[in-house]
């Protein structure tokens, strides 16, 4: 029962706030749309006067008919009315005349005065509207031949045609002398009195409430006995014209051109204060002007529709009111619509969009005169091409517009954004969504190579089909306005080509769109991809931690995920093997060590003894000999299975490479000049800074000058030599080998010697710990042979402070 | 009969090595084989330094000198096969006075031997009271007035430019001189090639002085760079 209530309650308070929306949106639109120019919307009571005389129309026909008349009391042609009335009208407001204002007086002269008008297209009194006039049918052969009876006579007919129209009494008089009137009470007292502002019952001009009085050089006004304020400032501004206050386009101001002849005129009018039809002939069939009676009937019918929409506005506001007070079960109603709208297909919405769209269009082009309005935009753009035409086009089709309009639109992007606001991601609730995820899950399982072709298939194909649509439709549209025989047909090709032209660009951008965005994924993906092969080759083995479920790269990623976990694993194990490999050594030296002091402790004594026979001193001596290489041995297994290793520990300093070379030179100088071979040096006296560890380096050189010395042919020279070229120094060791030297042999290698023998005193690992000290500090070690000259390079990096 | 040394190591034979070695030099030599023993022998026996190896039984080397420095101040040299830097490190900051790695070199081991138990006896009194005309370092005096360096209270016997050299060194321990500036502040010429010259007269220096011309502890080569006198933080 309680939840039967509440559903109540909640349709109520929904149907209310539906009800005031719509209401307050039309009648809010309906009286802007409807409220006569000039009038602001925040003053109601304006808006519902009804007095046809406050209206820009009525001043304008005032001020149009009192010229008419001025100029005919001067002498000279009225066709400017004539003009004015057949429609070709300049000036003013066009859409305020756009029905009322003529169409009415379409009688049997009408033929005759027009074409009287158009001679006088060329009268030098009326030189700015000749200019207008100036048009192509007017060569000007026939201007300027109408006698002085001619021009009485047009004047007498137009005084024939608007006399009968009793709503507008006028009076004519020159010099004195009375030359058209249409009632004669304006010419005695009571004209005056009514001028005056006295009360005007029981006269003849009981009926008229306004009253105009050209006295030759300005213009009075008095309506319902008031007089009006016609010159503010005396400057005639286009703008005050329509709208607040009286300002009236007429002789007087000082911007108005006016001429002697008009000094003698005086013309007197009288506008009706409720306009009646006045007619002649059977059943009317002869209207007179009567532009006045329109005038006041149109403006009655819009006050109605203005108060109906008032009222809509009142009662809207109110159901607002109350909506608001209930605002709370209207939300839950609103989610409740919510909830039914998550149920419908997304492509479902579309089409109810759509159609709602397609409606409002249906009312707007409704609203917009019969024919359609995009014939409208096209003829707008084959007479006048460019926005000035397109604007003033859709400025008058949105006056045009009726409020169901927006309603309809309102109500469309209401509940759009009802659905957008409860139900997020609508677009995943619907067919295309649906076949789209059937297609993702397919495809994520296709390698990378397929993905990325079909996807560029998918975008070329479409672009082909556009292209071709596009094209056909292009052919067709320049076929049909060729043959110029259906000018419906090629407008229909011409409006079917821009839809299709809109929607196929709007599709394939779509199609670019997310094609492209998988694409710029995959790419981004890539450069992820690369960045990780290169920390992979740096070393790096640590887990980069992206997530790519769902991507291209999916796979690849995967697997170089495995392989970078297997090289860690593989590295770390190595290491621990190289550790223990290590330890085994500390090991195993240390224990050789022990005994080995024995050894060469007891050998010692054996060499201080005297009196051995000379066979037992040469035994002695060799056992003295492999001891103490024994030693030199251990050590160097030590040491180089330790920087091997990299537990080596290092002191890096900056230090002068050439001074290293030298010192290390006159450190080993006794050995040198002892030896059978001569050291030439090429080293440059200014500093060479690089970044190493002076005692390894030092020892890595006195391996290499040992070597030298040691496997050197007899009587050769060893060159020395250090060279850089600002960024890189080399230092170099060439001799020339005792020995012929094997080829592609790795010297480096533990326990490889020049000879194979092994009978003199190196324990072979010279160049190993050469190259491993110098990897250590961070150079590069490299020897090559060349027939029997052997080369050893040492390079390392310069510091920047240094040449 | 000279001083007594005391020879700890579980390796007899190495003992007994060391035992013929230091007796021909005229020390009386007593012999342990563990740590255990040598504390034994230390408490009922005036000794005047002792030998110790690193790796023993029931009482290793280590913990022995951190006992033995727990009473007694007489110098104590390691005798280890671990030939580390970070062992020798870890010997000194236990409280031992000099390391020495196996295999050792006889007669440096005699020449360490001599050197610790010179200082420690002859030099003990001298070493307390600073005066202004010598300047100390380790083992090393150098005596301003007379320009004579004392290499454990025993005079060392230079030329004049090594005696130029030594002073040099002796004023500025621990600061690193270029082969160049050396040549300059001694010969007062301008150096061209002196890297050399320098070199041979430091060789020469260190044979005179150090108790291992090859591992020099006091004349060092810094690589690259120059040469300094290495300042020794310990002097007993």
């Amino acid at each position: 029962m309680d939840t039967k209530w509440k559903n109540r309650k909640r349709a109520f308070s929904f149907i209310i706030f539906f009800l005031g929306v719509s209401l307050t949106l039309g009648g809010l639109t309906g009286l802007i749309k409807d409220k006569s120019g000039g009038k602001r919307i925040w003053h109601p009571g304006k808006i519902l006067e009804n007095d046809y005389q406050e209206s820009g129309r009525f001043r304008d026909y005032i001020e149009n008919r009192l010229e008419t008349l001025l100029i005919m009391a001067a002498g000279g042609v009225p066709y400017r009315t004539w003009e004015f009335d057949s429609g070709y009208y300049y000036g003013g407001d066009y859409g305020i005349l756009s029905e009322g204002g003529y169409g009415y007086e379409y009688g049997g002269e009408f033929d005759y005065f027009y074409k009287e008008a158009e001679w006088e297209g060329y009268s030098e009194r009326e030189a700015q509207e000749s200019a207008y006039n100036s048009s192509a049918e007017n060569d000007g052969s026939v201007g300027n031949q109408l006698t002085e009876e001619d021009i009485k006579e047009i004047a007498q007919k137009y005084h024939d045609a608007i006399k009968g129209d009793k709503n507008l009494l006028y009076s004519v008089s020159y010099d004195g002398e009375v030359l058209y009137a249409n009632s004669d009470a304006l010419n005695s007292d009571i004209g005056l009195d009514a001028l005056g502002g006295k009360p005007t019952e029981g006269t003849p001009l009981e009926d008229y409430n306004f009253f105009l009085y050209f006295d030759g050089e300005k213009v009075r006004i008095v309506k319902d006995g008031r007089e009006a304020d016609v010159y503010g400032d005396g400057y005639y501004r286009a703008e005050n014209g329509s709208g607040e206050g009286s300002w009236w386009y007429v002789p007087g101001y000082s911007n108005f051109p006016t001429d002697e002849a008009m000094k003698k005129a005086r013309v007197f009018l009288a506008a009706a204060k409720e306009p009646v039809i006045y007619s002649e002939g059977v059943y009317g069939f002869r209207q007179f002007d009567n532009t006045l009676y329109w005038l006041h009937y149109e403006c009655s019918a819009k006050q109605k529709a203005l108060f109906r929409e008032a009222v809509c506005l009142t009662v809207g506001a109110g159901l607002l009111l109350l909506g608001f007070l209930c605002r709370k079960s209207r939300r839950e109603a609103l989610l409740a619509i919510a909830g039914f709208q998550a149920k419908i297909w997304v492509e479902g919405k579309a089409l109810l969009v759509l159609l709602m769209l397609c409606a409002a269009s249906f009312i707007a082009i409704k609203s917009n005169y019969g024919y359609g309005i995009w014939e409208e935009i096209v003829i707008a753009y084959d007479y006048e091409p460019g926005m000035e035409a397109v604007s003033a086009l859709s400025r008058e089709m949105i006056r045009n517009l009726p409020p169901v309009f927006y309603i309809v639109i309102f109500w469309t992007v209401y509940f759009i954004w009802n659905d957008v606001r409860h139900n997020k991601k609508i677009w995943r609730h619907g067919l295309t969504a649906k076949l789209c995820r059937a297609f993702t899950v397919k495809n994520l399982s296709r390698p990378l190579s397929r993905k990325m072709a079909k996807r560029n298939a998918v975008v070329f194909i479409g672009a082909v089909v556009y292209e071709a649509l596009i094209t056909v439709f292009v052919i067709w549209g320049k076929t049909a306005s060729g043959s110029a025989s259906v000018w419906i047909s090629r407008n229909a090709v011409l409006w079917i080509t821009f839809v299709l032209t809109v929607a196929g660009a709007v599709i394939l951008a779509m199609l670019a769109y997310f094609t492209g965005r998988k694409n710029m994924e995959t790419a981004r993906d890539l450069e992820v991809l690369a960045l990780n092969i290169s920390e992979i080759r740096k070393g790096n083995y640590t887990d980069m931690g992206k997530d790519f479920s769902g991507h291209d790269l999916e796979d690849m990623m995967a697997q170089l995920e495995d392989i970078r976990h297997g090289i860690a694993k593989a590295v770390d194990e190595q290491m621990k093997s190289e550790r223990m490999k290590v330890e085994l050594i500390a090991n195993v030296s240390h224990d050789i060590k022990t005994p080995l002091t024995s050894i060469i402790s007891y050998v010692q004594f054996l060499k201080q003894e005297e009196g051995l026979p000379d066979h037992v001193k040469d035994y002695i001596k060799i056992l003295d000999e492999k001891s103490q290489r024994l030693k030199n041995m251990v050590q160097d297994v030590f040491a180089v299975s330790k920087a091997a290793s990299g537990e080596l520990p290092m002191h890096m300093e900056e230090l002068d490479f050439g001074k290293l070379l030298r010192q290390t030179m006159a450190d080993m100088g006794e050995e040198i000049g002892k030896s059978a071979v001569a050291f030439r040096t090429e080293i440059p006296e200014s500093a060479v800074m690089i970044m190493a560890d002076g005692q390894r380096m030092y020892r890595v050189f006195q391996n290499l000058f040992q070597n030298a010395i040691k496997y050197s042919l007899d009587g050769s020279r060893v060159y020395v030599t250090l060279k850089t070229d600002g960024e890189l120094a080399v230092a170099s060791v060439k001799n020339t080998s005792h020995l012929e030297l094997d080829k592609g042999k790795d010297f480096t290698e533990r326990f490889i010697r020049g000879d194979e023998s092994r009978t003199d005193g190196g324990s072979g690992l010279g160049l190993s710990i050469a190259q491993s000290f110098t990897e250590a500090c961070g150079g590069k070690f490299s020897f090559e042979t060349d027939a029997d000259l052997f080369i050893v390079k040492v390079s390392f990096k310069t510091l920047h402070n240094t040449i | 009969m000279g001083e007594c040394v005391l020879v700890v190591d579980d390796d007899r034979e190495i003992v007994k090595a060391i035992g013929i070695l230091l007796a021909a030099e005229g020390y009386e030599v007593l012999k342990a084989y563990d740590g255990l023993q040598a504390l034994d022998i230390l408490s009922t026996r005036q000794v005047g330094l002792v030998l110790i190896d690193v790796m023993m039984p029931k009482l290793d080397g280590l913990s022995a000198v951190m006992r033995i420095r727990e009473k007694q101040n007489i110098p104590i040299i390691v005798l280890s096969a671990k030939s580390e830097d970070s062992d020798k490190v870890l010997g000194l900051s236990m409280g031992a006075d000099d390391y020495v790695s196996k295999p050792y070199n006889p007669k440096e081991l005699a020449a360490r031997v001599k050197s610790h138990l010179r200082r420690y006896t002859s030099l003990g009194d001298i070493h307390a009271n600073n005066r202004a005309d010598e300047i100390k370092n380790g083992r090393l005096i150098y005596k301003t007035d007379e320009k004579i360096l004392y290499a454990d209270g025993e005079a060392v016997k230079l030329t004049a430019t090594e005696t130029k050299i030594v002073e040099l060194f002796m004023r500025n321990l621990g600061r690193i001189f270029p082969a160049e500036e050396i040549y300059r502040r001694v010969w007062e010429e301008e150096a061209f090639a002196s890297e050399n010259t320098v070199m041979v007269h430091i060789r020469r220096i260190r044979e005179k002085m150090e108790l291992n011309p090859k591992e020099p502890e006091y004349l060092k080569v810094v690589w690259g760079i120059g040469y300094k006198m290495e300042k020794q933080e310990k002097s007993v």
